[in-house]
């Protein structure tokens, strides 16, 4: 709760700042080069507006929902791209396929060339006996 | 004839294959986009893995097709008692034992790129692993189980076509695109439909080429074994 009063004061007075009134699409952090005094009479001044004016409140409050929803947003469509990228996981599920076929056939060649030599060593040791007898 | 047949179908699922490549690759889009203003993900959630479920697919297509020609062999050879039928379970099983190899590794690196985990015990693929081990099963009883080791292995063929029904159709709570009749092959749209029947096609073809090669082996074994006998009679060999 601390926090979001925090970020809520904070925002507000770059919104000041700003002159907007709005305070939209704006980081939360104090202008650059501003001191500690300045800083904090710019959080008393956005205070004063706030409980002056509930609408300004609700438009700081719709102002931090919305960069809260673009966060997400962005973090989920990185996590997208991460995944639609990667590429790698596509190149192994190929080698895989690839290995997995290499090594059938070259199982299948092996097992028909031994079948093949010893049906013809079979064929030529049973003509020999034949012809013996 | 019988001698072209196989490089035939070899050349033809090679020509298949390169066009299936160039399909997954540059033909067909990859079917998500996103939603700016939800930053909400639009299609079936696939990305760039989705390549990967052309050939996961297709491949588990031909396993189950190869299953299922294998359990109607060997009831075949179980009523029948001709060698054919034996000949023909055993070589789409030992073959299916590859393509059920290739559906679980690439279906693992999917699940690892998409889940960001390489397995789950969930329905389907604990199945799909029990299937795929009662194939290395059959294998192995022909090998070692002995004289009787046809009919066994017969029936344990006949044993793993049942499941396949089981696994094609299981809508689980699972991680997968879709399962049965809402499963990806039936929801995919445009070029996606084409790419996939054409991977289907393709290792179809080269499934058939693969069993028909294998057949032979198998005769080719048959007829060791009858050529031993005959130099065992004989006193060729010992």
């Amino acid at each position: 709760m601390n926090k979001i009063v925090l970020i809520l004061v904070l925002l507000c007075g770059l919104a000041s700042a700003d002159g907007s009134g709005s305070g939209s699409a704006v980081a939360p952090a104090a202008p650059p080069g501003a001191t500690a005094a300045q800083v904090a009479a710019l959080e008393q001044t956005c205070a004063d507006a706030m409980n002056a004016d509930p609408n300004f409140a609700k438009s700081i409050e719709l102002t931090i929902n919305k960069q809260l929803d673009q966060q997400t947003i962005d973090a989920h469509v990185d996590a997208l791209h991460h995944i639609q990228k990667n590429e790698n996981h596509v190149i192994y599920a190929y080698a895989a396929m690839w290995v997995i076929a290499a090594l059938l056939l070259v199982f299948l060649f092996l097992r028909q060339q031994a079948l093949k030599t010893e049906i013809a060593a079979l064929k030529r040791d049973l003509s020999r006996a034949e012809d013996k007898a | 004839m019988n001698k072209l047949l196989v490089p035939i179908l070899s050349v033809l699922a090679a020509i298949g294959f390169a066009v299936s490549v160039y399909l997954v690759f540059f033909y067909t889009p990859l079917d998500f986009t996103i939603d700016h203003d939800s930053g909400r993900l639009v299609g079936t959630s696939l990305f760039f893995n989705e390549t990967i479920m052309y050939f996961h697919v297709a491949h588990a297509f031909v396993l189950f097709t190869a299953v299922f020609i294998g359990g109607i062999a060997s009831i075949l050879y179980l009523w029948k008692r001709k060698p054919v039928w034996d000949d023909l379970a055993a070589a789409t099983i030992e073959i299916s034992v590859a393509f059920g190899a290739v559906v679980l590794v690439t279906g693992s690196i999917w699940a690892k790129a998409a889940w960001d985990v390489w397995w789950q015990w969930e329905p389907r693929l604990t199945m799909s692993l029990l299937l795929w081990l009662i194939l290395v099963g059959y294998v192995l009883v022909r090998k070692f189980a002995g004289p009787s080791a046809d009919r066994v292995a017969a029936g344990m063929a006949i044993f793993g076509m049942v499941g396949v029904p089981f696994i094609y159709t299981m809508v689980g709570q699972d991680s997968h695109p879709g399962s049965g009749a809402n499963g990806v092959a039936f929801t995919l749209k445009g070029r996606m439909v084409v790419t996939f029947w054409v991977a289907v096609a393709t290792f179809m073809i080269w499934f058939v080429a693969l069993v028909i090669t294998r057949v032979q082996g198998t005769r080719a074994e048959r007829e060791v074994r009858e050529l031993r006998e005959r130099a065992l009679d004989l006193g060729v060999i010992e």
